[in-house]
This record gives C-alpha cells, sequence and structure tokens, in this order.
C-alpha cells in the first residue's frame, strides 16, 4: 500500500508543472528548401482542379508542393495535435479558424498588395486579428439552396418558379408535396442534418443567431419559434425525414443520398453538391431559388486558406495563398469545381461555368438576395459551437422532448455561451 | 506486503534478470503511455479552448464535470453500456467456446467465421449495421414489414438504440473473447475428466465441477478486458448513431473525445472526464484483480 | 512459493486428443443442437459482411436505393478499379504491411519478455508495475492522444513508420494476457531447468516461450488486426502521402459534404482480405500446433 501511495504522490508532483507545449511561438526559423506542404480535405472534384493549380504552381517557380488530404472528420483533430507537436503544416484548408486563430499567420506580413482587401468584406470580422492581421483568406464561398428533381416536377405537372422571382415556403411545401404524392416518394422536402443549413431556413424566417455586428446574440425568440416550428411541423407530418436527424446523433449527415435515390422531390443543401450530382444523378435535376418568408436568399459559408505562425516557410507560404487565390486560379478552381468566387474582381466579373452554369447563376442570385447579416453570423467564430447547440435542441423537438419555445431557448442560450468562450 | 519469504538470497543473475525482462516493454510504455497518461492529469487542472493555451483552474474542471448533465448522461449511458456488454460477452464466449470446442465438423470453420468481424474495420461496421437497423429503409425493417412485424424504431429509440449498439458491439468483438477462452480451454489437463468419467460423472457434472472452476482464471481475463472495451467503446458507435438519438448511446469516450476536438473545444474539460474514467475502470479492475487473488491464494 | 515438495510435472507433453466438454461420445440431440446454434449465429455474423461485400459493387445510386437491393445491378468492379486507380495502392499496401509485421514482431517480443519477468520473478515494485499496465489498460488513444503525440514529435518519431511502430508496441493488454497465462506455467519447471544450470534468458527462451504458443497466437492475432485496422494513430503520424497506411488513405474519401460509400466499401473489402488471409493461415497454425504438442 505505501508503494501505491508514493507511487500517487510521485505522479501528482510530476503534475505540478504546467502542460506544455512544444511550439515554438511566434517566431520559427525560417528555411528555404523550396518546399511546401499543404493540409487539404476534399469534397470530390475540387481535389483534380487543386492539383492541375498545383503542378502549374510547381513548374512556375520549382516549389514542390506536398498535398495531404486527410479526411474531414478528423481535420482539426489532426491540425490541433500537429500544432502541440510544433509540427504545423505550412498551409491548410479550414472550414473553421476560430479554434486557431492565435496560431494563425498573418498573411500581410508577405503579401498584403495581393490578398488584404480583395475578398467580400462580409468576412472582415472573422478573417481579421484584433490588430488588423489577415489570419486567412476566403478560398471559396458556398451559398445553401434547393435542389429539385426536374423529371418529378415534370411527372407531376408542377411548375419550377422562375429564378428571379423566388416562391415562398408554403408554396414550396404545397408543390413538394404534390410532386411527392404524383410520384410515390418517401419525402417531400429533405435537409442535410447540419445547424448551417438550419440557419437558411432561420434566415429567411427573418433572423439569425448573432446581430449584424457580430458581437451579440441576434435570435429573435418569435421568428425563430416560427421557424422551429414549420420545421417540426413539416418532420411530424413526413414531409421531411425526422428519422434522418434523429439516427445522424450529433453528426453532420447529408441527405445526398434520399435525393439521388428519387426519394424527395426537393433537396435543401447548397452549391457544392452541383458538380457531384452533375457525375452521379440518374435524373434531371436543377438548381430552385430559395424560397422566401420574411426574407429572401440562402446562407453562406465558405472555406479559408490559412497558415501558421510555427511555419517554416511563410513567405513561402504566402506566396502559395497568394497564387492560389489570385483571380485566374479562382476562376479555374471555380469553374472546375463549380465554386462560388470571394474575390471581389471575380465577382464583380461574373464566372462563366463550363458545366452547369444554368444551376449556379440560380445560386448567385440568392447570394445577392441573402441579407447582409447572415454574413456575419456565418462568419462569426461562435458559429459552429451554435450550430451544434442547435442540431442537438432540433433533434431533442423533433424526439418530442422538447417544445419548440425551449429549444429557441436551448439554441440561444448555445450562442451566448458560444460568444463568451470565443471572445 | 509480501517479503516474508525473500530471505533466501539469489544468485545476482537472478536478482538482475527480472529487470531486464521488464526493461524494453516498460521503457516504451513509459514514454508512450504512463508519461503521456500523467500529463494528462496535470491538462485536466487547467483551462483550454485549443489544446494549446493553458490556464490553471485547480478543479474547477471537475466541478463542472458534476454539474454537468451531459456528463452524467454519458455517465449512465456507459454504465449500462458496460454492464451489458461484459456480461454478455462473458456469458456468450464461454459458451460459444465450449461449443466450438466440441469434436464437430467444421470447427475451423465456425471459428473463422465468428472471428471475422473482428478484423472488420470499426467505420465499416458502423456503416452497413447502420443500413440494416434504418427504420424506414433498413434491410431489417423491409424484412419485418414484409412479415407484419411493423417498423421498430431501432436507432431513433433511446432504448432500441442502446439495445442495437450493444448487439453490434458482441458482434464485432466476440470472436476474440472466444479465442480466449478456447486457449484456456486447452490449458484443461484432460486426465481431469479421465477421472471423472471412470468415477461416472455426466457431462453436466464434468462442465460444472471441472470445466467452469478451472476457466476461472480465463473467465476472469475477458471479464478484465471486455470491461475494459465496454468502458472504451467509441468508434463504432460513432458511425452507427452518433450517440443519438438525443445523446441516448452518447457514450463517455465520445463526450471526451467531443470536448476535445470538436468546437467548442474544452480540452482541459476532457482531460477531467477521462480521469474520472480511469479512475472509475482502475478501481473496477482491481476489485476483480484482488478478487481473482484471494481465489488464487485459497 | 519457492520451495515446494517437488510434484511429478503434470504433463504438457503427451496429449493426442482434443479435449471437449463430454470428452466422449456426444449424444445425437446435443449435437444436432450444436449444430443448429452454430448455423443460425453463422448467419447472424456472415449475412452482414456478405451484403457489405455484394454492395461494393453497388453504384452511388444503387446504394442510396430504398429499399435497398440484394444484390448489385452488375459485378463490374468499377469501385474497385476507380478508387485503386486515384491514390497509389501498392505503396500503402507496402506501408500497411511493412507497420503490422514490424510492430507485431516487436510487440510479441516485448510483451512476453515483460510478461515473463512479472509472472515469474519476485522483485521490489513488481506489483506496483504490474497494476501501472493494468491500469493503463483501460486508456484509450483518444483520452491521451496530444500528449502522446508530443512525446512522438520530440523524439522525431513523427512522419516516419517507425513512429507507427514502435509507440503502440508495449500493449498493456498483450502484457495482461501472457501474464496471465505464464503464471499457469509449474514454477518447478524452471526451477529444474536452473538447477540444470541453465541461464534466466535461456530458460525464458528454451522453457517458457515454447509453452505459451495459444497465449502467444492470441498476441499475434491481436496486433495485427489491430495494427492492420489502426486509423487514429497512423493519421497524425504519417504526414506524406508517401506514409501513409491502408486505413488513412481510404479516410481521404471521407469529405465534409459527401461520403462516396461505394469506393469506401469496396476499399474496405480489400483492406479486410489481408487479414482474413492471415487469420485462416494462423488459425490452422494454432490448431495444429495445440494438437501437436498439446501444451499445458
Amino acid at each position: 500500500m505505501r508503494r501505491i501511495l508514493a507511487f500517487c504522490i510521485a505522479t501528482v508532483t510530476l503534475a505540478a508543472c504546467a502542460p506544455g507545449t512544444t511550439s515554438g511561438g511566434g517566431s520559427a526559423e525560417q528555411v528555404e528548401d523550396k518546399t511546401l506542404t499543404y493540409l487539404y480535405f476534399t469534397d470530390g472534384p475540387d481535389e483534380q482542379a487543386t492539383r492541375s493549380l498545383i503542378a502549374d504552381y510547381e513548374k512556375k517557380t520549382g516549389v514542390k508542393v506536398d498535398l495531404q488530404i486527410v479526411p474531414f472528420d478528423n481535420l482539426e483533430q489532426r491540425l490541433q495535435a500537429r500544432l502541440s507537436g510544433g509540427n504545423a503544416p505550412d498551409v491548410a484548408r479550414l472550414t473553421d479558424i476560430s479554434p486557431f486563430r492565435s496560431d494563425l499567420l498573418d498573411l500581410n506580413k508577405y503579401q498584403k498588395a495581393a490578398l488584404d482587401g480583395q475578398f467580400i468584406d462580409g468576412a472582415n470580422a472573422y478573417i481579421k486579428g484584433p490588430a488588423g492581421e489577415l489570419l486567412g483568406v476566403p478560398s471559396d464561398l458556398t451559398m445553401n439552396g434547393p435542389l429539385v428533381n426536374v423529371d418529378q416536377f415534370k411527372k407531376a405537372g408542377v411548375s419550377l418558379p422562375d429564378v428571379s422571382k423566388p416562391w415562398k415556403w408554403d408554396e414550396m411545401v404545397t408543390a413538394a408535396q404534390k410532386v411527392q404524392k404524383a410520384n410515390k416518394t418517401q419525402y417531400a422536402i429533405a435537409m442535410d442534418v447540419s445547424g448551417h443549413r438550419f440557419s437558411t431556413m432561420l434566415s429567411q424566417f427573418g433572423t439569425t443567431f448573432f446581430s449584424a455586428d457580430g458581437t451579440s446574440v441576434g435570435l429573435d425568440p418569435q421568428k425563430a419559434t416560427a421557424a422551429v416550428k414549420k420545421f417540426a411541423d413539416l418532420n411530424a407530418s413526413g414531409v421531411m425525414p425526422a428519422d434522418l436527424w434523429l439516427q445522424a446523433g450529433t453528426k453532420y449527415k447529408a441527405a445526398n443520398e434520399i435525393f439521388l435515390a428519387q426519394q424527395t422531390p426537393v433537396y435543401l443543401t447548397g452549391n457544392w453538391q452541383v458538380s457531384a450530382f452533375a457525375k452521379d444523378a440518374t435524373f434531371t435535376w436543377a438548381a430552385a431559388p430559395n424560397p422566401c418568408q420574411e426574407e429572401c436568399g440562402g446562407f453562406p459559408g465558405g472555406k479559408f486558406m490559412v497558415s501558421f505562425k510555427q511555419s517554416k516557410r511563410q513567405q513561402a507560404a504566402a506566396d502559395f495563398i497568394a497564387y492560389m487565390n489570385s483571380k485566374e486560379s479562382q476562376e479555374r478552381l471555380a469553374k472546375e469545381a463549380n465554386f462560388l468566387p470571394t474575390r471581389k474582381d471575380l465577382i464583380a466579373s461574373g464566372v462563366d461555368y463550363p458545366q452547369r452554369d444554368a444551376d449556379m447563376k440560380v445560386f448567385l442570385a440568392d447570394v445577392s438576395r441573402t441579407p447582409q447579416q447572415d454574413f456575419a453570423t456565418a462568419y462569426s467564430p461562435a458559429f459552429a459551437a451554435t450550430a451544434k447547440a442547435a442540431v442537438e435542441a432540433l433533434g431533442k423537438v423533433l424526439a418530442k422532448s422538447q417544445s419548440p419555445e425551449q429549444a429557441v431557448e436551448a439554441i440561444r442560450a448555445g450562442a451566448e455561451k458560444a460568444l463568451k468562450d470565443t471572445k | 506486503m509480501s517479503s516474508a519469504h525473500a530471505r533466501r538470497v539469489k544468485p545476482w543473475n537472478q536478482r538482475l534478470a527480472p529487470y531486464l525482462f521488464i526493461l524494453p516493454n516498460m521503457l516504451i510504455f513509459g514514454l508512450f503511455v504512463v508519461y503521456p497518461a500523467i500529463n494528462n492529469f496535470n491538462i485536466s487542472l487547467y483551462d483550454s479552448r485549443n489544446g494549446r493555451d493553458f490556464t490553471f483552474v485547480g478543479g474547477a474542471n471537475y466541478q463542472e464535470l458534476l454539474s454537468s448533465e451531459a456528463f452524467w448522461s454519458a455517465a449512465r449511458a456507459t454504465v449500462v453500456f458496460a454492464v451489458c456488454f461484459v456480461v454478455l460477452t462473458t456469458v456468450l464466449s464461454v459458451a460459444l467456446a465450449l461449443l466450438l470446442n466440441r469434436r464437430i465438423k467444421g470447427r475451423a470453420f465456425f471459428r473463422t467465421v465468428f472471428f471475422l468481424p473482428v478484423v472488420l474495420s470499426p467505420v465499416v461496421v458502423g456503416l452497413i449495421w447502420g443500413w440494416i437497423f434504418d427504420r424506414g429503409n433498413g434491410l431489417l425493417n423491409t424484412v419485418l414489414t414484409r412479415i407484419g412485424l411493423g417498423q421498430p424504431g431501432w436507432l431513433v429509440d433511446g432504448g432500441l438504440a442502446m439495445t442495437v449498439v450493444i448487439f453490434v458491439g458482441l458482434w464485432m468483438h466476440i470472436g476474440f473473447y472466444i479465442l480466449i477462452i478456447l486457449a484456456g480451454l486447452q490449458g484443461i489437463d484432460p486426465t481431469y475428466y479421465e477421472a471423472a468419467r471412470m468415477d461416472g460423472a455426466t457431462s453436466w457434472q464434468q462442465l460444472r465441477r471441472i470445466t467452469l472452476p478451472l476457466l476461472r482464471p480465463t473467465t476472469m481475463v475477458v471479464v478484465i478486458l471486455s470491461l475494459i472495451a465496454g468502458f472504451q467503446a467509441f468508434d463504432y458507435i460513432w458511425t452507427l448513431t452518433g450517440g443519438g438519438p438525443i445523446g441516448a448511446t452518447t457514450l463517455m469516450v465520445q463526450y471526451i473525445y467531443e470536448n476535445a476536438f470538436q468546437s467548442p473545444i474544452r480540452y482541459g474539460l476532457a482531460a477531467a472526464a477521462s480521469v474520472v474514467l480511469f479512475i472509475t475502470v482502475f478501481a473496477l479492475t482491481l476489485l476483480n484483480f484482488l478478487y481473482g487473488r484471494r481465489k488464487e491464494a485459497t | 512459493m519457492s520451495v515446494q515438495p517437488v510434484r511429478p510435472v503434470q504433463s504438457p507433453i503427451k496429449r493426442t486428443q482434443w479435449t471437449s466438454i463430454g470428452g466422449g461420445r456426444v449424444p445425437s440431440a446435443g449435437q444436432v443442437l450444436t449444430y443448429a446454434v452454430l448455423i443460425g449465429l453463422t448467419i447472424v455474423v456472415l449475412a452482414p459482411v456478405v451484403w457489405a461485400v455484394l454492395s461494393s459493387f453497388k453504384t452511388q445510386s444503387e446504394l442510396a436505393q430504398r429499399p435497398p437491393a440484394l444484390l448489385p445491378s452488375s459485378l463490374a468492379p468499377t469501385n474497385y478499379t476507380e478508387a485503386l486507380s486515384s491514390f497509389d495502392f501498392g505503396l500503402y499496401l507496402q506501408n500497411s504491411v511493412i507497420v503490422t509485421v514490424g510492430a507485431t514482431l516487436l510487440t510479441v517480443v516485448v510483451n512476453t519478455m515483460c510478461a515473463y519477468g512479472l509472472a515469474k520473478y519476485n522483485f521490489r515494485g513488481r506489483d506496483v508495475l504490474f497494476l501501472v499496465v493494468l491500469g493503463t489498460i483501460m486508456i484509450p488513444l483518444q483520452l491521451i492522444f496530444i500528449p502522446v503525440y508530443q512525446m512522438a514529435a520530440q523524439l522525431g518519431l513523427v512522419n516516419s513508420l517507425w513512429g507507427l511502430i514502435i509507440p503502440p508496441a508495449a500493449t498493456p493488454t498483450g502484457v495482461f494476457l501472457l501474464r496471465q497465462y505464464m503464471l499457469g506455467i509449474p514454477d518447478d519447471l524452471i526451477e529444474a531447468a536452473r538447477i540444470d544450470g541453465a541461464g534466466e534468458f535461456r530458460i525464458f527462451a528454451r522453457i517458457v516461450v515454447p509453452l505459451c504458443g495459444a497465449a502467444l497466437a492470441v498476441v499475434t492475432i491481436f496486433s495485427v488486426m489491430w495494427r492492420w485496422n489502426d486509423f487514429l494513430w497512423p493519421l497524425i503520424i504519417s504526414q506524406d502521402p508517401e506514409k501513409y497506411t491502408l486505413p488513412v488513405a481510404l479516410a481521404q474519401f471521407n469529405s465534409q459534404l459527401s461520403v462516396p460509400f461505394n469506393y469506401i466499401l469496396a476499399m474496405s473489402v480489400v483492406s479486410m482480405i489481408p487479414v482474413v488471409v492471415i487469420f485462416l493461415l494462423l488459425q490452422r497454425h494454432i490448431v495444429r500446433g495445440i494438437a501437436n504438442t498439446g501444451f499445458k
């Protein structure tokens, strides 16, 4: 017994010193070896486009870029470990930069002219540090919106709304139900299990998680409750697949399979599915404008390219990020992977897509209809945590263990906490 | 503790030998398990929102855990899961090993079959069973509907989801435990059976009086290993239910994983939870071990 | 423990038949029941696996089909060829084999030695050490992920196959299993060898190890399947694609927004095959080994 005690004491003594990280702080020793590591996750067609851009870059500059593709699920975990081991990649592509803010390199130090102020202003609150540092570059924009099964709409004799005259929520539901009946599909509307996708609905019902300046909770209880109620009703009546939400747990789950299997005529998702469906869908489909309620438009999202203070090749990393996000590169990437541009000049000149151009124009039209406040919410450092709380709260509503009012309260509380945590 | 019989002086090589034998293992072990574990305890006293910057908070993480509904929910689910898993694993692995130890045709075939799921990747296991148990479209409910048994919400109802998760755990791991018991059965001296047969003991009596008692040390191994596996279950559940519906199958490791690696990151809190988990399982294992030792002594 | 009247060593050596509960002939009703149970369970165990293999030939939209079809519309190996051609399968296979074989060898050697030290010697700190081993069995990597990684990074094991071989080698489970097993080996056997003048290591290598056949086989299988399917650790250790193992390479398909299950299934089937083959080979070997020598 004494020995065990002694062991315990030794353990506690050892533990008395602060947990150290091996990272070397802000000024990593720089090397020039003409190589770069780029930590990447892929959604499919973007990989090829990225590789071909990299190939050109290697030819032009002689820098060898090591593309390290990791599964999205483990991206943050892996990056966290590498940062704490003092072993960060030189460049990374992320959807959420907030857990890494204190480790990100100020790109303005190396490529201010090429990068600063070149991208949509909505993202500024998110990518700018307290002293105006440029911590990341929005490398593409996503826009949420519905995809519809055109074959099924035709068969049911239901017409689709014009791009410039979006339908109302109730019109969309009625239309979807008609199509459902005519085609005997399991559901009328399916939505990905995601707080981000639900934010689209919130936005259309006139509210968002955060206020327009992103500093406080902006969720309007009445409007949010209306949205949650609508969502709950649609699920309870079998218009939407409640099981999909309940069976997903706390994980993201796409409803793309249901749409691909033609079991729902309307699928609430976003532009990133376009290039994959162009390949996989065995029927005619199209993008439709987002439904309006109090507001029109969708909900934005996107990816970011960053480098790290730990990087031993900061100049090269910033150069590479500047290259990948130049007007020419972004246009190529957008065309090949059906991405939406983030550069102001590219948005102004427009992109002509070689495939599914009409669908992309629908998404672009929705970008301009999307309320500005949405950008503040989507680009809030507290968004990811709040979205997670929303998924949980909605699950409880669907399982009937919580009322819509309680769910809205839970989402509000989640947003408050997330804001406090990220301050 | 036990030094009374060490009086006889052993030659130096016998005194040195054990240390040399354990050295390589303990070295790797100390570096990659013990030290990080101590470090982990250390981290549990700090608050960290990104896993790299730390603020000392003392016992605050533990306090927060004790008052956290999500933690207790995960703790309850973990206990339910672990108890069911251990009991069923032990009973089934002994029963099946006894069956597989009989002189039957195709024994090697059956052993291989039962072992097959053990080698599958947990992700794939979760995926496949997810398709089978899906309420509306799953393979199982397709069959059940056809024979008029309705569509149970396997992964939609909390209790059923827990049952499914336990079942899939057994499906996946039982082959491994069967193998351990089989190895134990091989260690039982056949002369006991010969003697028993001469005394006219029935198969049942032989099972009760010889096989099961002599198998106890091996059974203990299975109990301890399955206990540990039960408290560690995570990856296939993550793909199968994601911890749902509404947290019903969120076990402790998932709770820790989510806090440590998903926004909002609470690295210190996760470390505290893992310390609690560790102490619990360690205490249980110790009890088991001491109990087993008493048996050995008598 | 040390001085005991010498009992006749209970004889490992001469058994030629398998033990079974009843030993003698089994009544046929029992036989039938046994087969019924085993065949029933075989179906439960195999059905999902077979279904997974069949599904690995389906296209993405076939997989999405509701209710699912039992058979794929064609057995064309499109998923296999497309998935295989999208990465350097040969290289990842080679890495996986090197890591699995290397780590298993190391594990078996260090675990067996350690188990022997803990089981058959009386020395200061033995019980504490054993409790530490036992205690750490229950620490999953998930829990101490970052500290372990920091250690590996400090030792320069990141981005090398050594980093996949060494850190997980000292499996407490293996030590525990082997120690429990060795407790059953009579001390007299070891004492007798000492009296004959055999050195400590010689006793270990020539007497103890051969008696642990079944336990070693279990640890080997355990280690093989563990290392082969290992995902989380290789994922952070192997950073360059040239250092990826199969599961890591496989998981690349897991994207944020849609997961091409058809590829994942196909690759899973491919990565499953080697372990099943190893098990089949080893399983025969264990059976024969036990039958011939009848250890213990």
